[in-house]
């Protein structure tokens, strides 16, 4: 059977009056997986993951989702989809449990159903006597985990997540990625998680998708925008100049970069030439690594190289 | 039931979770969990103590006139009926308002004002079924609310009667009117408190909404009847929200009209009309306000 495209686009547009343009003919086609959705805010994420719910209505284009209609087929559609906003969205005067059962309940699932798997998800989202209480009381991070809850309960099969890690502190944030990263990967559910920030994404997503003033600027596998490089950087603590003219006397593409010297991996492994070469001209050696491109690093080509924490050779 | 030995073990985040193989009942199943949980909610049932206070007070002191006639009745059993079937809403309609304003809010604007719409929208339902469960339960409620009393009238009139068998043949034929009548006016009040409820997230301006459009619909009719005259004059009852739920339960009921109901004396065609109007005009808004609505 070949496989159905999970999400297509045909020339997507969304306006808001005649000023704003949300979406600006947005034409992509994705097969399933786990994909991150990135965009500065304002760049058409969530306007996007809302067309798809039907929650908003394009201008123009159409969308299919898991093959179905997203403007025609809507209800067919959602029993499949789980939607965890980016904003509030938990009525506070009631218990995790009871919300997310009727939340269940209100997907299709049979009153029982719905009970037994509220127990079964609010535990794997990792809330347990709380989810007895009031949602009054709860955490930023508890919020966050009944907010994935009610999307993951009638068990659907492809998951929309705006921001998940909105509000979290480091360490709930990595739970929270933790726990999409898992239930993509161990689950076979699809998931489509927006975030602005690439980190995120590195860390969970296998496909990713970067969209800017509502148009589509680069749809990949991960993979293919970390790519190594073939470029050794040698970093030593002073005289980066003397060490990059012995280099290219031994016939090696160098250039010099501040403290670091480039060197191209065009034809050999010249680790042992470049490490002879500074124990001879006496120098302090700080790194050597093959260069590894960041996501930060491609959307920020003018910040500085920070985020490479690739093993030094 | 989570066991203390999950907690104990490191990877207590992966036990639960499972694939879901089961059915899934769809767009009517959803309507009746939105249904059930609006009912409950209008009460305040699964809610904290605050929230079941005002609803629960002003229904019970809509069962107050059945209680004085029960109390009557008991005292001197010989057929004194001061609160009749027919009458009944007559006394309690402000209460009926009242029960509107705190609940419409409750079950509409909540849901805005949590943002939880988002995620009723994102489900396996259409926004028109949605509204059309929220409906369905304060009609309900208010059906509840004013029935209740109106069988502790009718049994306990039938129990404290010399002889219960021939009151219950003597009145059997009043249980259509009561049943019709309330369901007129549970879906005319229901109808509007919603549409005007629906329309803010902020509590007190919806219980505000409601509560000026029957005060002030009441007000303005009150004057035309008083000012104007002739043909104008006799129409213009038909400002009075409670005017028309009284022409409208006097013509159900077939019973003889009293106050300015006699005074004006028009067909009771018209108060149906303009119950079947307002109620309409009301549902269409709700549907366009649902439609329309930001999530």
């Amino acid at each position: 059977m070949p496989s159905m495209p999970l999400l297509e686009t045909f020339s997507l547009t969304k306006r808001y009056g005649l000023a704003v343009t949300a979406l600006d003919n947005l034409s992509i086609s994705l097969e399933p997986g786990i994909i991150g959705l990135v965009g500065a805010n304002g760049a058409g994420k969530s306007t996007l993951l809302k067309i798809l719910l039907g929650l908003l209505t394009p201008t123009s284009g159409s969308a299919t989702l898991l093959g179905f209609d997203v403007a025609t087929q809507g209800p067919e559609l959602r029993q499949f989809v789980g939607y965890m906003p980016e904003h509030d969205c938990l009525p506070i005067d009631m218990t995790a449990t009871d919300f997310v059962a009727h939340m269940a309940e209100v997907n299709g699932l049979p009153r029982r159903a719905a009970r037994e798997r509220t127990a079964e998800t609010l535990r794997h989202v990792g809330l347990f006597e709380e989810r007895y209480r009031e949602m009054r009381g709860y955490s930023t991070g508890m919020k966050q985990r009944v907010k994935l809850a009610q999307a993951l309960v009638h068990d659907p099969r492809l998951m929309l997540l705006d921001e998940p890690t909105n509000g979290l502190d480091p360490e709930g944030r990595d739970e929270m990625l933790d726990l999409v990263h898992r239930t993509g990967t161990e689950f076979g559910i699809a998931v489509i998680m927006s975030s602005h920030l690439l980190g995120e994404i590195e860390q969970v997503c296998d496909h990713l998708v970067v969209i800017e003033a509502g148009k589509l600027v680069r749809s990949d596998a991960v993979s293919t925008f970390t790519a190594r490089t073939g470029v050794l950087t040698v970093e030593v603590e002073t005289g980066a100049g003397q060490l990059a003219e012995r280099l290219r006397q031994q016939g090696l593409a160098v250039r010099e970069d501040g403290r670091e010297v480039l060197v191209g991996l065009a034809n050999a492994q010249p680790y042992d030439l470049i490490r002879d070469s500074i124990v001879d001209l006496g120098l302090g050696l700080v790194r050597i690594e093959q260069r590894r491109q960041s996501l930060e690093e491609l959307f920020r080509p003018a910040a500085l190289d920070e985020g490479t924490n690739v093993a030094a050779v | 039931m989570s066991q203390p030995s999950e907690q104990a073990t490191g990877s207590i985040y992966d036990l639960g979770y499972r694939r879901y193989e089961g059915v899934r009942l769809g767009r009517r199943h959803a309507m009746a969990a939105i249904y059930l949980q609006g009912l409950k909610g209008a009460f305040g049932i699964g809610r904290r103590t605050s929230s079941k206070i005002i609803p629960i007070v002003l229904a019970i002191i809509v069962m107050v006139p059945a209680a004085i006639q029960l109390g009557l009745a008991a005292l001197a059993p010989r057929d004194v009926a001061v609160i009749k079937p027919e009458n009944y809403f007559g006394f309690v309609d402000i209460i009926l308002a009242l029960f509107c304003a705190a609940v419409a809010p409750e079950l509409v604007g909540r849901d805005q004002r949590t943002r939880t719409l988002s995620l009723y929208f994102s489900r396996s339902l259409l926004r028109s079924d949605y509204a059309v469960a929220k409906f369905a339960a304060l009609v309900t409620a208010l059906l509840i609310v004013m029935l209740v009393p109106q069988v502790l009238l009718f049994g306990g009139s039938a129990l404290a009667s010399s002889d219960s068998w021939a009151y219950l043949q003597d009145n059997w034929r009043q249980v259509a009117p009561i049943v019709g009548s309330a369901v007129g006016i549970a879906v005319f009040m229901g109808s509007i408190s919603l549409v005007i409820a629906a329309q803010t997230p902020r509590r007190a301006y919806a219980t505000g909404g409601v509560l000026a459009f029957f005060v002030i619909l009441r007000a303005v009719g009150g004057i035309l009847t008083g000012t104007l005259s002739g043909d104008y004059r006799r129409y213009s009852v038909l400002m009075d929200p409670f005017i028309i739920l009284r022409g409208l339960t006097t013509w159900i009921f077939r019973s003889a009209p009293e106050g300015v109901i006699a005074d004006v004396h028009i067909s009771g065609w018209f108060y149906l009309l303009a119950a079947v109007v307002v109620a309409g005009v009301s549902l269409a808004l709700l549907y366009r306000r649902y439609q329309k609505v930001e999530t």
